[in-house]
């Protein structure tokens, strides 16, 4: 397993290069000027040269790339232009949000959508199964960006349930935490509830027509425990499969919900920063979704291999 | 404006103390205490005030520093952290008389070596170091004054070290001395910093030392009497304007700095908010790149501008507030000049056509580009419209703010650019001319902008100044050096517990409490 996990990290290694080549080469390539963002459209070029030379930007394209590398070689990965700061711990100080968001999300997303798959399947033809299957299509369907905004006007205007915007840390209330993150974790987990209730009524439906079903059915066993004891198990490979994937979805959803719930996290970091091309956050940023990604995607692999002894890992 | 003198400067004063004297009624007595939030639409780029002329910043900056002068309600210059100023008789030096007793958030006061040092900073470092390039030196020639020398006359530098674009706060000589990413966010205004959370937002507390300016008793633009009754004010950097609206409508804000018209109508009217129309606000301009035929022409510069029904074009760009006034600066400005406006909005496509005839456009498809905000969309899509009405091809080219401002400041890749002007119209003639001075927009050295430029710079009477604007206006109309479209505004929301809110140029947060 150690060898396992050992080479997965060392094959990541590649992957990061490419995935920072080309986000260093692709923004370079698109027209655009962070100059531009610390002044107004009346701006002379003297000005913009001014801040230019201050920012760095005059440096060729090939000198900024080396001093990059060389920097995130020793685990640095720049200063932001617009922020003052270095990337490396503007992206750690908004981590947590992202983290609260995205992590809270997959909780309610595979809580209720292993659920409703599950009972989707248990009930296969009934109004339930239908009623659930549409509301898994419906939540599919759903803009996150709408879902966010009507999610507001009724549980923030409306009820005064949760308010309208911003976050409070963890560390600083627990209820408070949860009131901010709530409802963007739920409209981001919305879109994913329907993918996992879907692939789990599949998977489940596949397993429960199996001959080993039948036999615990016959032996006697409740229902109950013949779906939870021997199905579930028997289904959790393609339901992780997809839980591995929309691990990486919500990172991507985070983006838009983070902007509509006003949340500071590292999503509206990098949205920010492609807006006003500050290049090092954007290299920085794209580096280390990818990383998360990447672990995600690790230890999904692991899982599979607990759930699954068949898998092997060597 | 007359010569700056101190008599000028003891006048200008008297007469500001003269009108403010009116008490307040006995109903709004102000109360202290409590925290007033504001949404705003973006997060500032820096809040260090010299380092950034975003308006996003100004909302923050303009609360923490201060200037040696300052904008009044008008956008004149009046004095603000200095007394006055004594003007020699060459127009060369200036002698500066600074408050005394004025503190800084960390508890120093202020003298004349942090108005010497946050001067040079602001001439190294500054986002709008050209308003200081007249400066030959600055030096402290007593505990309380400064003297500037110019090495030519320039007769704006008062409005220059006024201009709330990329302030010229004055800061502590041991902060301006540090490397920018050092400074502490220390000045002398009415709040001082206590905390910025990244992309989340900006708190301010009353600095309870402050020191008020006495030579004022009322709120006046930038400048004026500050009195701060609120605890605390938080700025929140909110993207998305359904969010700015739900936080208003749940109480987590009290100030939205500004809101869309269809928004401000259905908050019209509720007792809950108090909705206030800035306008005019902005200017709509529609440029040409003059280096590009065949907007080089005069003839088709002319012939576009002669096609084009403002009115339409405003009306479809801002239907819920705008104004049709072709000045270059806006009516309440003392140089607003009527001068060429018989040329604005004649929307007369047969006078076009007949333009059109004798200019060296040959049919080509034009590019018109705009960054991507809806009213510059419109107004691009509104122009094309018309002007295909003529015979002219437009095609539009859309791009992120970022990419538009590099590329229209390029000689290539663009034949016209609409965007607004805010803050130069508001700072009068010399910004509004400085934009098309050597050729900065269009591209292309304009000699009578140029010359108009220095004359208006080089001038020290206000009244051959209006002049000289007026005939940099009638220049503009009748070469169509660029087009004026109209000007425009925005919608301010206020929950109703906040009181003696009056809008502004930047949701200012001194004068204001919250009703009990």
């Amino acid at each position: 397993m150690r060898r396992f996990i050992l080479r997965r990290l060392l094959s990541a290694v590649p992957v990061l290069a490419l995935v920072s080549l080309i986000a260093f080469g692709v923004i370079w390539l698109v027209p655009g000027d962070p100059a531009a963002v610390f002044l107004d459209a009346s701006a002379t070029p003297e000005q913009l040269a001014r801040i230019r030379h201050q920012l760095g930007l005059d440096q060729p394209f090939y000198l900024q790339m080396l001093a990059w590398y060389g920097r995130i070689l020793h685990g640095d990965l720049g200063q932001s232009i617009l922020l003052n700061r270095g990337v490396g711990p503007a992206i750690l100080e908004r981590l947590p949000v992202t983290l609260s968001l995205t992590g809270l999300a997959l909780v309610f997303a595979v809580l209720l959508g292993v659920l409703a798959g599950l009972l989707a399947a248990m009930r296969h033809r009934s109004w339930a199964d239908q009623s659930l299957m549409v509301l898994a299509l419906l939540g599919l369907s759903v803009p996150d960006f709408w879902l966010g905004l009507v999610l507001i006007f009724v549980f923030a205007v409306g009820l005064g349930w949760f308010p309208a915007s911003g976050y409070v840390p963890l560390s600083e209330s627990l209820s408070g935490w949860w009131h901010s993150i709530a409802l963007p974790a739920f409209t981001l987990a919305a879109v994913q509830v329907g993918f996992i209730a879907r692939m789990t009524r599949s998977a489940m439906l596949e397993v429960l027509h199996q001959d080993f079903i039948r036999t615990a059915d016959a032996k006697g066993l409740p229902w109950s425990v013949v779906v939870t004891r021997h199905g579930l198990p028997n289904a959790l490979v393609p339901i992780l499969t997809v839980i591995g994937i929309i691990a990486g979805g919500l990172l991507g959803g985070a983006v838009v919900v983070e902007q509509v719930f006003s949340l500071p996290g590292v999503g509206r970091l990098v949205i920010g920063a492609i807006l006003s091309r500050d290049f090092p956050v954007i290299q920085g940023g794209l580096l280390f979704l990818a990383l998360i990604y990447l672990l995600v995607n690790l230890a999904v692999d692991i899982l599979y291999a607990v759930v699954d002894p068949r898998v092997r890992l060597e | 404006m007359a010569g700056w003198t101190r008599r000028g400067v003891l006048k200008a004063g008297t007469a500001g103390l003269t009108a403010a004297l009116a008490p307040l009624p006995l109903a709004a007595q102000p109360r202290r205490g409590g925290t007033v939030t504001v949404a705003i639409n973006q997060a500032p780029p820096s809040i260090d005030a010299q380092l950034t002329s975003a308006s996003a910043a100004r909302d923050i900056t303009l609360h923490l520093y201060e200037t040696l002068y300052a904008r009044d309600e008008n956008g004149a210059p009046v004095p603000d952290l200095a007394q006055g100023v004594t003007i020699s008789a060459d127009g060369l030096g200036y002698v500066f008389a600074l408050r005394p007793g004025v503190r800084f958030h960390n508890g120093g006061t202020m003298g004349s070596a942090d108005v010497v040092a946050s001067i040079e900073r602001y001439r190294k470092l500054g986002a709008s170091a050209n308003l200081l390039n007249a400066v030959d030196s600055v030096q402290a020639t007593g505990p309380l004054e400064v003297t500037v020398k110019l090495s030519r006359v320039q007769s704006t530098f008062i409005d220059n070290l006024s201009s709330p674009r990329a302030p010229i706060a004055i800061y502590p000589a041991e902060e301006a001395s540090k490397p920018a990413a050092e400074f502490k966010f220390i000045g002398t205004g009415p709040f001082k910093f206590v905390e910025y959370a990244p992309d989340s937002h900006v708190t301010l507390a009353r600095f309870d030392d402050y020191t008020a300016n006495p030579n004022y008793r009322k709120r006046d633009g930038f400048a004026g009497r500050k009195e701060v009754f609120i605890d605390t004010a938080v700025f929140r950097f909110m993207p998305e304007a359904g969010s700015r609206l739900a936080a208003l409508q749940t109480g987590q804000v009290q100030i939205v700095e500004t809101v869309d018209g269809p928004t401000a109508k259905q908050l019209q009217g509720q007792a809950a908010f108090a909705v206030h129309k800035v306008l005019p606000f902005y200017l709509q301009v529609a440029k040409f790149n003059h280096a590009q035929a065949p907007c080089d022409d005069v003839n088709f510069r002319r012939a576009v501008a002669a096609a084009l029904d403002m009115d339409e074009i405003m009306s479809i760009a801002f239907p819920d507030i705008h104004e049709l006034n072709g000045g270059w600066v806006f009516g309440n400005s003392p140089y607003y000049s009527k001068a060429g406006l018989d040329l604005y909005n004649i929307a007369d496509p047969a006078k076009a056509k007949e333009l059109l005839g004798k200019s060296s456009y040959k049919g080509e498809t034009l590019t018109f580009m705009t960054d991507n905000t809806r009213e510059d969309m419109d107004t691009a899509t509104d122009i094309k419209e018309q002007l295909g009405r003529v015979g002219v091809k437009v095609e539009l080219k859309v791009a992120d703010w970022p990419t538009v401002s590099k590329i229209g400041f390029t000689p290539t890749g663009w034949h016209f650019w609409a965007h607004g002007f805010g803050i130069e119209p508001y700072e009068g003639p010399a910004t509004v001319m400085s934009v098309w001075a050597n050729g900065v927009s269009q591209q292309k050295d304009d000699p009578t902008i140029d010359q108009l430029f220095a004359g208006y710079t080089g001038e020290m009477d206000q009244g051959k100044r209006k002049d000289i604007f007026a005939r940099f206006q009638t220049h503009m109309y009748e070469n169509a050096v660029a087009m004026q479209l109209g000007n425009y505004g925005l919608f301010q929301v206020a929950g109703a517990k906040l009181q003696n809110f009056v809008p502004y140029r930047i949701p200012r947060l001194w004068g204001v409490w919250l009703e009990g």
